[in-house]
Formats: C-alpha cells, sequence, structure tokens
C-alpha cells in the first residue's frame, strides 16, 4: 500500500482496537469480583522504534488503549515496558504490542525498511551511579547547619 | 424527519454514552486493585467518556467553527490523560509501590536493585 493509505488504514484499525478495548475493559469493570477476568503482568515487548517521535507516539497509543500502559521504555535497549490488564502469556501481549507498532511505524515512515526486533531478550542490568552525580539533595546524613556554611563539597 | 432533528438525537447518544463511560471509570477506581491498573483503565476511559460527550455537542450544534474547536479538545484530552496516566504509573512504580498480588509476571523488576 502506498503512503497516504496506510495512515488512514492505521487510524481505522486503532480506532477499532480502542473501542474494543474499551468494551473489553468495561466488561470487567462491571463483573462481580470472583469472575473477573483480569491477569495483569509488567512485560518487557522489544520495540523496533528509532527516532524520539516514534517512541513517544507507541506509548502514547498504548497507554490510549485501556487496558495497557507503557509504564517506561529503554531506548538504549529498544524496550517498552508493558502494564496490560489481560495477559494470559508473556507472547500474547507482545505479539499484540508489536502489531499495533508495526502498523504505526508503516504509517509514520515514508520508506518502513525492515521492522527486526531483537529476537533475543536483553539483559537489563541496574547501573550503579557514579558518588560525583549525586545530588546535594540525594546525599543523606548532611544536615541543615552543615549544609548552611555554603562551602564547596 | 429532517437532518436538524436526526442529527440531535444522535448528539445525546453520543453525551450519553460519554456519561455512562465516566460513571463506569469511576466503579472501576473503586473495584480495581491497584494504581496500574487504575491508571490503565480509568485514566483513558475518563478521557474517552469526555471526548465522547464533546462529540455529542458538536453533533447538536454543528458549525465549521466549533468542528475546529471539538477536534482540538478531544485531540488534546486524549493526549493529556494518556500522558497523565503514564506520570502517574511511573511515579508510582518509582517509589517502590507493588503490584497487586494477581500481576503473575514483573520484568520491569529485574532492573531494580534488590
Amino acid at each position: 500500500m502506498i503512503w497516504p493509505f496506510r495512515i488512514i488504514s492505521f487510524l481505522f484499525w486503532y480506532a477499532k482496537e480502542f473501542l474494543l478495548a474499551n468494551l473489553h475493559v468495561t466488561a470487567d469493570v462491571l463483573r462481580p469480583r470472583k469472575r473477573m477476568k483480569m491477569n495483569p503482568a509488567i512485560i518487557a515487548v522489544p520495540a523496533a522504534s528509532k527516532s524520539d517521535s516514534e517512541w513517544t507516539l507507541i506509548s502514547t497509543l498504548i497507554t490510549l488503549t485501556p487496558g495497557t500502559l507503557t509504564l517506561t521504555l529503554s531506548k538504549e535497549h529498544g524496550i517498552l515496558y508493558v502494564h496490560g490488564m489481560f495477559v494470559e502469556d508473556r507472547e500474547a501481549l507482545v505479539a499484540e504490542i508489536q502489531e499495533m507498532e508495526d502498523r504505526l511505524l508503516k504509517a509514520m515512515r515514508r520508506n518502513p525498511g525492515v521492522l527486526s526486533r531483537p529476537t533475543e531478550r536483553p539483559v537489563v542490568q541496574p547501573e550503579d551511579v557514579e558518588e560525583g552525580d549525586l545530588h546535594e539533595w540525594d546525599a543523606p546524613g548532611i544536615t541543615e547547619a552543615e549544609s548552611e556554611g555554603g562551602e564547596a563539597r | 424527519m429532517d437532518i436538524e432533528n436526526i442529527l440531535h438525537g444522535a448528539g445525546l447518544i453520543f453525551i450519553f454514552l460519554g456519561i455512562f463511560t465516566i460513571i463506569v471509570s469511576a466503579i472501576g477506581l473503586f473495584r480495581l486493585p491497584d494504581l496500574y491498573l487504575r491508571a490503565s483503565a480509568v485514566g483513558t476511559s475518563a478521557g474517552l467518556g469526555v471526548a465522547s460527550i464533546v462529540f455529542g455537542a458538536l453533533l447538536m450544534d454543528f458549525s465549521t467553527a466549533n468542528l475546529i474547536k471539538a477536534l482540538i479538545a478531544i485531540i488534546a484530552q486524549l493526549l493529556t490523560s494518556a500522558v497523565g496516566s503514564m506520570a502517574i504509573a511511573r511515579s508510582g512504580y518509582l517509589n517502590n509501590y507493588k503490584p497487586a498480588e494477581i500481576t503473575h509476571t514483573d520484568e520491569l523488576a529485574l532492573t531494580k536493585r534488590g
């Protein structure tokens, strides 16, 4: 499909998904507590977005769909951390998010190119913060009196 | 029946749909177990409710100027409700708010220091 048609087809597809997700969530909220089908999880979804505007749009659109919520993202590792409300297993949510991203990127880029994602899960380790990066307000144990002096530490 | 009446009726339907969506969001606010579920279900459903009411009002009083105003209002409403939900959920996570018991996997916890 040529570019403008991809934009229009994305808009219609998103509107459909949005309404369906709304019905889904509404039905679950109104169900008696024992029969609620909620199955929440926070999943790391590999993403193919590159530019800042693509990251912003995909995370906003994910959040806008009721039942899914972008918690944060790692541009460095190419991961979206998505909180889903109805997650049967990891692959189902990943497929859902990646389909949305595929369609969005095809609508946003004139030449979508190859939308490849890392298949292996990257290892994200907590990084240690250097001492010097700490702000004054992060440093514990400094009393008012000591900081009053105004000397450079 | 002229076009005016049909538009008026359709506008009323959209306004009541919006009211219904907002009421359901309010019920969800009480019934859902944790911050993240509330932010994802309620934040954006309430946005949709307001957008639907604006659209209904547009149908009842249609003009080109109102169309532009309604489009701006709907887009701004949906964008801000989404960004607001993300900000609330993220700050909850950074402040060590634990997801509810039923949350079966939490891959974001792997990036945290124990």
